[in-house]
Order: structure tokens, then sequence, then C-alpha cells
């Protein structure tokens, strides 16, 4: 009996990830084609484009030697994100509500904060040839400085990230903290249960408040435009992934997609009380959580420039009182 | 260097950018030195897409030499043309016939317009604001597409040859009719895209008080064009070009030499072209198109500086047995360079590129000497 629910308990999580996963392939191509190309009047990629046909050309390339002082570590970081937001997304399904440990909103968080983490690690390990390596005679006769250290622009990517961990990313952590103060438990099984009793966190004046912060950390934390400081185009280029190619380009480009659907799941948790698993036609509420959260976030960056520090620290400020005041809301 | 930051400062980061760098249309390296990403000082170099091409022009027959300069820069081809022709004529006093002059300016103001256009779209893809650059391309798609309804081509037309344009550019009514038709679209559609980008709280937050040049340091630095313009300078080739004459058109400048400044600057400048071009669609003369009755004799160094889209463009040549002599071409950018090193300064490095695009660079066409470096 015991070995039954096991299996099927295993089974339900596998198959839960599973088409979790493929829907998440193609939010990419949604976002591009039906929100960005339609706002920008052009036609736009096929839909299976971003998220399924580009990784696949990308598995069959042939890798090009990375620029790394440690280039096994920063191969291995795509994959160690990968793993992580399979590990959020396996903590949110029922089944893991009997393992404590793992379906609470710390365990979240911690997972949330090792994907930040790898785009610090990223930035750092990334030696690409856009800036210190270009051969270019720089230190000629005529050079008002010689004497200067040298830094990769990569380096400004990680020294962003790093800052985004530290105030950045507040906005979503605050949010995330907000239905714990309604439900008065980290525990996901007790947070589902207190909204399936009561109605769900998100429509209380709380929970809305929360859910306009938690979109804002949701952009924050995918850097999308405004927010992709880490990648903006105009100085770091692509800043951590810089040097990802091939097969290892191909999993950044999954994980982005995932970590989409994955972060949209998180909120039909914590703010409607709906955990993703096949067994339940509730999964239908977590896709279309995370395509109204594609849709909105496609329409938000289609329509703003990359946010500078000048921008970002009070929008950021904004946000995290946002937060407070919905935690504070919650807790009276 | 100058008064925003002591020459005595100790720099502790440099940030190397290009010479290949997404955010740049043209190969340059910039390095940026830094602290706590404020830029302190900036260093711009060109000088990897030299082509030699006053070289070039050496001993060459003057026609073949003047289409030769059209290669210089593919966003005013039309412009290099023009004044390479105007170095010539004003050398041998050949008379150009009234249409050629109308025919000529049809075509600088649409250079002009979609060259602005041009920075329109490259600034907000620098701002990554892809929306806003995607609506100007399809505006300068406009002007791209009667510039090679006149001169055969999307660039490079070759309208200009000496004594007027070539036959093949001149413009017959449905021609004049479609021009009319366009510049119509173009100017709603510039008005609107003019209204919802200035009307944007968040791009202007990102472009307000960026990439200041005060007045003095663009004139200590002889910046020209709209870039010159913009801090506030009403200084336009235009108003002492005979071409001109008889036009009515504004200078049009901005106060306070930001990117602000320089993109307004463009948008209004475009509205003066497109006033240009109506009163040349509607005054045009009819007649000949080319003089060719003009004899070719030896000169002294001929000279010509016209109003071109990013500012004063400058060409020189003599004549000898009708081939060209001691050829020299001072595009704008070369000029401006300056102005592009002291923009960025006091900004934040993600503001860095956007300070340089500001003013207009077109670095490629300004190679004009190369070292080789023997190790």
């Amino acid at each position: 009996m015991f070995e039954n629910t096991l299996i099927n308990s295993i089974l339900a999580v596998i198959g839960t990830v599973l088409v979790c996963f493929l829907i998440s392939t193609l939010l990419p191509g949604i976002e591009r084609k039906y929100i960005h190309a339609r706002i920008q009047q052009r036609i736009g990629p096929v839909v299976m484009a971003p998220g399924i046909m580009a990784p696949i050309k990308f598995m069959f390339k042939e890798n090009v030697e990375i620029s790394s002082p440690v280039p096994g570590l920063y191969k291995s970081l795509p994959i160690i994100c990968f793993i992580v937001v399979l590990c959020v997304l396996i903590a949110l399904t029922p089944q893991a509500y009997q393992f404590p440990a793992l379906a609470s909103l710390v365990a979240v968080v911690g997972f949330l904060k090792v994907e930040e983490i790898c785009y610090v690690l990223m930035g750092a390990l990334s030696k690409s040839v856009m800036s210190v390596r270009m051969p270019f005679p720089d230190q000629v006769k005529g050079a008002a400085h010689l004497k200067t250290t040298k830094s990769f622009i990569e380096d400004i990517s990680a020294k962003r990230s790093l800052r985004m961990i530290t105030y950045g990313s507040f906005p979503l952590y605050m949010a995330l903290f907000a239905p714990v103060t309604a439900a008065g438990s980290i525990f996901l099984s007790d947070i589902v249960a207190y909204q399936q009793a009561n109605g769900p966190f998100l429509f209380t004046v709380s929970g809305a408040i929360a859910a306009i912060v938690f979109f804002i950390g949701y952009m924050i934390i995918l850097n999308e435009y405004p927010f992709s400081i880490i990648k903006a185009k105009s100085d770091v280029i692509e800043g951590p992934y810089m040097e990802y190619a091939a097969k290892y380009r191909a999993v950044v480009y999954i994980t982005r997609g995932f970590f989409m659907f994955v972060l949209g799941a998180i909120f039909s948790v914590l703010f409607i009380g709906v955990p993703p698993t096949i067994l339940s036609w509730g999964i239908l509420v977590n896709i279309a959580v995370a395509l109204i959260f594609v849709f909105m976030m496609g329409i938000f960056s289609a329509f703003s420039p990359v946010f500078t520090n000048r921008q970002l620290l009070p929008t950021i400020l904004g946000a995290t009182l946002l937060g407070i005041l919905s935690i504070v809301l919650g807790l009276l | 260097m100058d008064e925003k930051v002591p020459r005595s400062k100790i720099i502790e980061t440099e940030i190397p950018m290009g010479t290949v760098h997404p955010a740049a249309l043209e190969p340059y390296r910039v390095r940026l030195f830094v602290e706590d990403e404020i830029v302190q000082e900036a260093e711009i170099t060109i000088g990897v897409n030299h082509r030699g091409i006053e070289r070039i022009m050496e001993g060459l027959p003057v026609e073949k030499a003047n289409s030769l300069t059209e290669k210089i820069c593919g966003i005013c081809s039309n412009a290099h043309i023009w004044n390479s022709c105007r170095t010539a004529e004003m050398g041998l006093g050949i008379e150009i016939p009234e249409r050629a002059l109308y025919i000529r300016i049809i075509m600088g103001e649409l250079e002009r317009l979609h060259s602005h256009f041009l920075y329109l779209a490259h600034g907000c893809e620098v701002l990554a604001h892809e929306t806003f650059s995607m609506r100007v391309f399809y505006l300068r798609e406009i002007v791209m597409e009667l510039l090679a309804m006149i001169g055969g081509n999307r660039v490079q037309y070759g309208c200009s040859v000496l004594g007027g344009v070539r036959p093949r550019c001149d413009l017959d009514e449905s021609k004049l009719l479609r021009l009319k038709e366009d510049m119509d679209k173009v100017e709603e559609g510039l008005t609107d895209f003019a209204n919802r980008f200035t009307s944007d709280s968040i791009v202007m937050s990102r472009i307000s008080g960026i990439g200041v040049l005060p007045q003095k340091q663009a004139l200590k630095l002889a910046v020209t064009g709209p870039t010159l313009r913009a801090t506030g300078v009403a200084r336009d080739l235009r108003t002492t070009m005979f071409e001109y004459d008889n036009f009515d058109f504004n200078v049009v400048t901005q106060p306070d030499g930001d990117v602000k400044s320089n993109l307004l600057i463009r948008a209004l400048e475009s509205f003066e072209s497109i006033k240009i071009i109506r009163q040349a669609i509607v005054n045009i003369p009819e007649g000949k198109v080319v003089n060719r009755d003009w004899e070719m004799f030896d000169t002294g160094i001929n000279e010509s500086y016209i109003e071109v889209p990013r500012g004063t463009l400058y060409h020189s040549y003599a004549l000898e047995s009708g081939r060209v002599r001691h050829s020299i071409i001072r595009t704008p950018s070369m000029s401006n360079i300056g102005a592009m090193q002291y923009a960025c300064i006091g900004d934040q490095i993600t503001d860095a590129q956007l300070s340089i695009v500001q003013c207009d660079p077109c670095f490629t066409c300004s190679d004009r000497t190369i070292e080789i470096i023997r190790r």
C-alpha cells in the first residue's frame, strides 16, 4: 500500500514536471511572437522558435572554448540553475508537502537565492573577448592613463548581480512572505490549506498589494526589461551569459522559460492556493497564471527602456515599501 | 582636460569596450575610466576601418573621384558626392541648372531625414526601447523607398555629377506626387512618435540630464551640426549655402546639450526638412538637370563646406589635367569625437554608449590616418 502510494506520488511529480516543462518551452515564444512583435507591428518569430527550436539547434552546435578561469564551474552553472528551478517546482507540488523541510517558503527562497548567486559567479567567471581581451593597443603613446586596473565588462555584471541579491530582489521576497502573515505558517501545505478554507489570498487588500510587488519582483529576478541591468545591451551586452555557446546556451534558454513557469506556479500556490499537479484540473490555473504573467511582462518590457541605478533604486524602494505595507496589512 | 573632472584624479578601474560592441553601429574602442560605475574619463580611439579613400582619389579623373567619395559613408553618401562635385564646380566655375539644385536639395533633405531617423531609432535601441526604435525604422523605410525611387538605390544613389544631377534622377509629375504624399505620411508618423516619446515619463527620466555637453565646451571642441545646435548655438551652414537661398526654414536649437536635447533636435529638424522638401516640390523649375557645357582646366586647391546631417562636411582638392590632387575630406564626426569623450563623464556606464551615440558618430567616415605598429 505504502509502496503504491509512493510510486503514484513519484509518477505524479514526474508527470507534473514534464507537463510544466513542455508548457514552459512555449512561454518565451509567446512573449516574443504575440506581445513584443504585435506591439512593434512586426511578424516576429515562430512561437516554438525561442523556447524549443533554438535550444534544439544549439544542442547540436559545436561548442567554442570558453574563456574562463574556472571553465568547469562556469559551464556547470546553467545546469545548476536548471536543477534549482526544478527543485522549486517539485517543492510546490502537493506530493512534496509531506517533506516540510522541502515544501516551505524558506526552502523556496533558498533555492531562488542559489539561482541569483549563480549570476554572480557567471559574471565573475566570464572573460569574453568583448573588452580586455580584445587585441587592441590601448596603452600606446598619447593614451591618457597607462597604469590602470582593467576590468572585463562581465565583472560589472557580477557586481550588479551582487547588488541585486542585496537589495534588488527584496520586493520578490517581501511578496513571498506576505501570504505567510495571513496563513501564519511558512509551510506551503498550510498556506494552500488556509486559502482553500478562506479563499485566495490574492483577493484580500494585503494580497492584491503583494501581487503587484510580486510581479515587479518577477520581472527583476527574470532580468527582463526594464530591470535587465545585469545584461543591459548598452554596456555589458549579455552579461553573465556572454560566453555560453552550444549546449550551454541551450540550457540557458530552456531554464529561462522554465523559470517563467515556475515563478507563475509560486504565485498560484501562495496567492491562489492552487498547487501544480497533473492529478487536478488546478494545473490549468497554474498555466493560466504563467501565461498572464508572461503577457503582462511582455507589455511592460516592450514599453520600457532599461533602467539604470537612477531609476532602479527608487523603483525597488517603492516596491519594497509596498511589500512592507502588504505584510503589515496581512498582520492586522 | 575639462571642468567636469580634474586631470589629477586617480583612476581606479578601466573598462575597455569594443572595437566590436552591439550598442555601437561602427567599430571603435572606448576606454571608460570608472569609479563605482560612474565614468570619470573616457578615451575613444578609431582607426580600425581605414580605407584610404583620399589616397585612392589621388590622380583619379575627377568624375571617378567624385563617385568614389560616395563610398565614404553609407548614410550620407549623397552629401559626399554632392560636396565633391561642388568642390570642382566652384573651382571650374560651372553653372548649375536651377532644377538640378532643387533635386540636389530634395536628395539632401531626404538623406537628412533618413539619417536623423536612423539616429532616433539607434538612440531608442541603446535605451533598450525596441518599440520606439521599430516605429522610427518604419518611418525611415518610407524615406529609403523615396531615395530608391529617385536614385535607383537605397544607398549610394549616384545622383550628383559635375554640372548637375544625372538625368535618371530627374523628377517627373508622378514622382513629385508620390514625394508629396509620402511627406504627409512621414510628418504624420513623426508627429505621433514625437508626442508619444516626449510624453513617456520613463523615457524622459532616462535621457534628461544625461550626456550633458555645455555650450562653452561644445564651442571649444569645435563641435558641429545638430550636436552643436543641441547646446543652444544657432549655427547651420545651410543658411550660408547659395542652394538654399530660395528656401524658408528655421535653424532649430535646444538648450541643454544632453541626450534629450539631441534626440529632440533631430526630430524637430526632420520637420524642417519636410518643410524644405515641400517647398522644393511646389517651386521646382522646369528645364535641364545637367550642364555639360563647361571646360576642364587646372585649378589650385578648391574647397567646399556644406551642412550634412551630422554637421559640417569639408572637401578640398586641386585639379591637374582633369585629375584630383591633394584631396582632403573632413567629416563632422572628426570634430565631434571630443564631445563624445566629454559627454560620458559623470554618467553611469550604462549611459556611456548613449552619451556617445547622442553625438551621432560616424567613425568609419572619419578614419583618415592609419598607424602601422611594427612588432
